[in-house]
């Protein structure tokens, strides 16, 4: 039996859904969920097999909701209108149908889900393609314990490399990412977020002073006092963009 | 292209203006110069003929004039044409009328005759300059207010029709669900989707609509978003009867009421009631749409859309940037609109 869960803000969107999945008796669906923070709980508990997911949702859509859980399971996006698509397949999602969901459409992505379940799905790279969606938006969503937290990005002091994860701090506290830094190097507003180090990218706007420090390195002191280290070609970075 | 010819001074008006002008000249030889009406009127039609053929080549040329020196032409036309002009009539008049005392009193009127000449050329000649330079801008006006109203109209046109494509597949997608489970609502809602996009199309041409029309609209638009949320959607509207038939802009509400949906629903995850109140001020009407919404919800990029076009839209229509107010409290999201009456 493969456990399926439907995330959809529409009742009828996940009813048609149902009557379609009536013809695969080895899929059961386990629970339906309005928004992603339900779905984010639901993954959690149930850890399903395949998912059927809507992109726009209440409060956090559904690549934002993809970036909360873990491990990720095989999706089949399922949306209105097809800006996401290209997103979404380099996203391998098994499939990305758009509504109104056809029976005939529907099927194919499901045996196609069925074909390829025996290998495990390749959704790491799910991981990669949501980038755009911070760029797009202005804000990234984290998840501290079981409550899911949303950062504007003009709320974000610095980034710093940990291990594998990359350190969101802001003024209220910090929040781990399963992300590279050159991913958000890429992906922040260039004009208000520099990597000036390996491991760190600040928000200019934070900057209060720069010192020397050692040798062709220099010091960022932030608004709250925190001291930062900026590499020589950070420091060259920087000078581009403050304009000194 | 501008025909040049268009541009220069219509020939009817100018042939009696000619009339009038040899009539009176031959008036003036009778009366200060006691010639008779004869002598007069033969010496006016003369002396004037050829300076009136000048007058009307000089404005048939005008405007094929190079501009840089058009006022030298001009000068060195009414130069030649004046005193060759004179000179012909002189001969002329000399040979038809045989009196001698006459012929003196050509002789000596010459330099004034030459100067008439010359100053009636030069005049009607910078006149002809100006009144086509003149037209040429008026036309250039009317030409350039003429594309931006059409600019202006294909903007609104734009705006109206700026229909969400997420709202038409998903309604689609919510009928497709409809003709399985419930056929009958199913029937409904492609009546009530076909008369909402009916009317959004038929009103791209309707600038303006009564508040109660534009009502009834809404309604339609309404019964569709409560069929996808039902569950969580709730709608409160309040429209003091008086203003009924106050005119509006057409498609100033519903984007609005899409907005105030959008960001209740998306914005939250519980039930939601959306209100509009509509009530009149002076002469004006306020409308205010509340919706909850989220303080700690960052919205994502796109979607204030709808408010900036409409902001657009009110300042095409009025000229005024200050008819929309948005208000934000702890958790409702209010919209300020006043709607002045229509010009």
């Amino acid at each position: 039996m493969i456990k399926a869960i439907l995330i959809d803000d529409e009742p009828l969107s996940r009813e048609i859904l149902k009557r379609y999945l009536i013809h695969f008796p080895q899929i059961e669906i386990v629970e339906e969920c309005n928004d992603g923070f339900e779905g984010v709980k639901a993954i959690q508990q149930h850890q399903p097999g395949i998912i059927f997911l809507d992109i726009q949702m209440p409060k956090i859509n559904g690549f934002e909701m993809l970036e909360l859980v873990n491990p990720m399971p095989p999706v089949i996006f399922i949306t209105a209108f097809d800006e996401f698509a290209l997103k979404a397949f380099e996203a391998n999602a098994i499939d990305y149908l758009l509504k109104p969901v056809s029976e005939d459409r529907f099927t194919k992505a499901v045996q196609k889900f069925l074909d390829k379940s025996t290998q495990p799905a390749a959704t790491t790279s799910l991981l990669n393609a949501m980038s755009q969606t911070v760029s797009q938006s202005n804000r990234i969503v984290v998840k501290t314990g079981s409550k899911v937290k949303i950062i504007p990005v003009h709320d974000i002091q610095y980034l710093e490399a940990d291990d594998d994860f990359v350190k969101i701090v802001t003024a209220e506290g910090t929040y781990l990412k399963n992300k590279t830094m050159s991913f958000y190097e890429q992906s922040l507003d260039p004009h208000q977020f520099v990597r000036v180090h390996r491991s760190y990218i600040l928000h200019i706007s934070q900057i209060t002073k720069i010192e020397p420090y050692q040798k062709e390195t220099h010091l960022a002191v932030l608004k709250n006092g925190q001291q930062i280290p900026i590499s020589k070609t950070g420091y060259g970075k920087l000078k581009v963009i403050l304009g000194i | 292209m501008t025909n040049p010819k268009a541009l220069s001074i219509s020939r009817l008006p100018l042939a009696g203006v000619a009339i009038l002008w040899t009539a009176a000249y031959a008036a003036g030889l009778h009366y200060f110069f006691a010639l008779d009406w004869q002598t007069a009127g033969i010496d006016s039609f003369f002396f004037n003929l050829l300076t009136l053929i000048a007058l009307v080549f000089l404005n048939g040329i005008i405007s094929y004039l190079p501009r840089s020196a058009i006022f030298q032409i001009v000068l060195g036309v009414a130069l030649v044409f004046a005193f060759s002009s004179q000179w012909i009539a002189q001969q002329a008049v000399r040979q038809l009328i045989p009196d001698t005392t006459y012929h003196d009193f050509v002789n000596q009127s010459m330099p004034v005759r030459w100067a008439i000449g010359f100053i009636l050329l030069l005049a009607s000649g910078v006149a002809f300059v100006f009144y086509t330079r003149w037209r040429e801008i008026a036309e250039a006006q009317a030409r350039d207010s003429d594309t931006r109203l059409l600019a202006r109209e294909a903007e609104l046109y734009k705006l109206q029709l700026q229909l969400q494509p997420h709202f038409l597949f998903n309604s689609l997608n919510s009928i497709n669900a409809l003709i399985l489970i419930k056929p009958d609502q199913a029937r409904e809602m492609v009546q009530q989707l076909s008369d909402f996009l009916r009317l959004t199309i038929s009103r791209a041409d309707e600038p303006w609509i009564s508040l109660s029309q534009e009502l009834a609209y809404l309604q339609t638009y309404l019964a569709i978003e409560k069929v996808r949320f039902g569950h969580r959607l709730e709608i409160n509207v309040q429209v003091e009867d008086s203003i009924k038939d106050f005119t509006i802009p057409t498609l100033v509400l519903q984007p609005l009421l899409e907005n105030a949906i959008k960001f209740g629903l998306y914005g939250t995850t519980g039930k939601i009631t959306i209100q509009l109140i509509a009530e009149s001020k002076d002469s004006t009407v306020l409308i205010k749409i509340t919706n909850p919404f989220d303080a700690d919800m960052q919205p994502s990029a796109r979607s204030g859309f709808g408010l900036t076009g409409l902001q657009r839209r009110l300042y095409l229509l009025y000229a005024r940037n200050d008819l929309m107010q948005t208000t934000q409290g702890n958790d409702t999201f209010t919209v300020n609109l006043i709607i002045p009456p229509r010009s």
